[in-house]
């Protein structure tokens, strides 16, 4: 039972300092969680805490690999109109 | 240092009760001269200072606390210059060489602050260290942070142990309803609180912050992001707010979005505010508070004079090779700031004498908006085709005063992958939108007609002269012509 730091975490290092078990760690290329010592926040917290300063959608995964933070969970951005806008800065 | 009191505005109980800024004269003459005296050299928060002094950012400071709508934590690009945008984050301990290594190599730069790519406060360890090490190790620079408040009633108590006198709120709202349209969410008390809810305990923190930094003593100036039909018109209120509560200035500064950046507001297409829309509210605020129309919105590790970024020099594996002897240092800045200063006092006599002897009153003339080409000084000292920015002055019979700068080229480099349809020539002309004349200190043949064609006067006449006077002399011949006629211009609508 961890959660899991993916590759589009932008080392912003906002979970590092609230995460109740010190499971998180700096190193390259990008933060990762010890999954020896992650314990979900239980006990401890109704939420992840690494999941809920996160401010990249989809950078950290639960146990079942879902996106904690899915597309359009924290920017507020309908994941089609982001899609969109990206695909008109491609074509040009 | 005290500077001399040009005004007749009686000296101020505290703070900003002084009085409200003139429009006219310079934002820095109604202000007590205990505040003119911590900022008389601070670029950011002196109109005049910006001309001759610089100042740095450090990031040191990546984790954020909150998400604001023109904010996105993934962007990264040398070529940008924008809030919250850096190259590389720096230790304190790297960022505390980086800043004696400019202090040594750039002996105006007066100011270190630390204003992200995240919030400062959300990296106390981080940020305070450097502060710590800074106040004891370079203590001739003056050191400012700026914070979206929501940590900041946790942190006045350290900030006033460092020798800080400067803090920054951005405050873009005072209502929680539209503050949940500028942020989505913040993260406080272990939870993440979304909407209306967020918004208000944000807006209940940075009021509460403010008000503890004013009863410490501390100045407060305050940031406000101009967005149109979110809190355009709410801003009045903001400002109104802030200064009876004891913020010194505010500084309304445009929306920056584009779908590029991939903020909410760029993609959504929320539009920034027209640059007659910000002067129209700037100019609606001033009856309230001083206002700040110089701020150049710049990246969270900037190096330099406000209009320019030397922060290439100053890389990590370049400042790792310089010997810094921090002690000759302070003693060769020691002298170039002492004569700058006195440079800036006898140019303020100089313009207080002359308002006093000439009176342009009798004039029924109209105002004119005027682009300048400078480096700093105070001069008209660049070329047309080397400004990467001008400043804008309006000349009228009561006088000419700042109105704000406009970048001559896009935020990006402009590659390929921009897809710019324009020249770089066009757009900077389009930049200039407004404009009567254009100040320089040569101008080229081409860029001579395209500017002619857009009805844009261009001048290099007055080339290393002081920008408000040669202002003042265009507008003069501008009238002596009969251009500024208001009944031709009547006759003529």
């Amino acid at each position: 039972m961890a959660v899991k730091i993916i590759e589009s975490c932008v080392n912003c290092h906002a979970c590092l300092p609230v995460c109740p078990s010190n499971a998180i760690y700096e190193t390259k290329p990008h933060f990762m969680v010890d999954p020896k010592k992650c314990t979900e926040c239980e006990g401890a917290f109704a939420d992840f805490q690494c999941a809920s300063i996160c401010p990249i959608e989809g950078a950290i995964l639960n146990s079942f690999g879902e996106a904690i933070n899915p597309p359009g969970s924290l920017t507020g951005i309908p994941p089609e109109k982001m899609a969109a806008a990206m695909a008109e800065l491609q074509a040009h | 240092m005290q500077l001399p009191v040009l005004n007749d505005a009686p000296a101020a109980k505290s703070g900003c009760s002084a009085s409200s800024c003139g429009t006219t004269d310079s934002q820095m003459d109604s202000l007590p001269d205990s505040i003119r005296e911590k900022v008389q050299n601070h670029p950011c928060y002196s109109e005049d200072a910006h001309h001759y002094f610089a100042r740095m950012h450090v990031a040191v400071a990546p984790a954020c606390n909150i998400q604001c709508h023109y904010c996105n934590r993934k962007y990264d690009c040398a070529n940008e210059s924008r809030p919250g945008v850096v190259s590389e984050v720096l230790t304190p301990d790297q960022a505390v060489k980086k800043t004696m290594a400019v202090a040594a190599n750039i002996p105006q730069m007066t100011v270190l602050g630390i204003a992200g790519p995240g919030d400062p406060l959300a990296n106390p360890e981080k940020t305070f260290e450097t502060f710590r090490r800074l106040s004891e190790e370079a203590p001739d620079i003056k050191l400012c942070v700026s914070t979206n408040g929501l940590a900041l009633p946790d942190s006045v108590e350290e900030l006033s142990k460092h020798n800080i006198d400067h803090v920054t709120i951005t405050i873009n709202c005072v209502d929680p309803e539209i503050g949940a349209k500028i942020y989505p969410w913040i993260f406080w008390n272990n939870r993440r609180i979304k909407g209306v809810k967020g918004a208000k305990i944000l807006i209940e923190q940075q009021q509460k912050g403010l008000e503890m930094l004013i009863a410490k003593g501390i100045l407060v100036k305050v940031n406000s992001v101009m967005i149109p039909g979110i809190n355009d018109e709410h801003l009045a209120e903001v400002s109104r707010v802030v200064k009876s509560k004891g913020a010194f200035l505010h500084n309304v500064m445009p929306l920056i979005a584009e779908a590029e950046h991939g903020t909410f507001y760029g993609v959504m297409g929320q539009r920034g505010p027209t640059p007659d829309e910000l002067q129209d509210l700037q100019d609606s605020c001033s009856g309230d508070m001083n206002m700040m129309r110089h701020c150049r919105q710049c990246r969270a590790d900037a190096v330099g004079m406000l209009g320019e970024d030397r922060g290439d020099e100053f890389t990590m594996d370049k400042i790792e090779d310089m010997e810094i002897d921090y002690q000759a240092a302070m003693e060769k800045r020691k002298v170039i700031h002492a004569a700058i200063q006195e440079e800036m006092d006898s140019k303020r006599l100089e313009k207080a004498r002359k308002v006093e002897t000439q009176n342009f009153a009798s004039l029924r003339t109209r105002p004119v908006l005027m682009a300048v080409a400078t480096s700093g000084q105070g001069v008209i000292n660049v070329h047309f085709g080397h400004a990467k920015e001008f400043l804008i002055y309006e000349a009228s019979p009561e006088g000419v005063r700042f109105i704000s700068h406009r970048k001559a080229d896009q935020y990006c480099g402009g590659d390929v992958s921009c897809g710019e349809t324009e020249s770089t020539l066009q757009t900077t002309i389009r930049s200039l939108a407004g404009c009567e004349a254009v100040l320089c200190s040569k101008v080229g043949y081409e860029p001579w007609e395209m500017l002619e064609q857009a009805g844009i006067m261009p001048n290099g006449e007055h080339a290393m002269e002081n920008i408000e006077e040669a202002v003042m002399v265009v507008y003069l011949e501008m009238a002596k012509a009969g251009k500024l006629d208001t009944e031709q211009l009547r006759a003529s609508a």
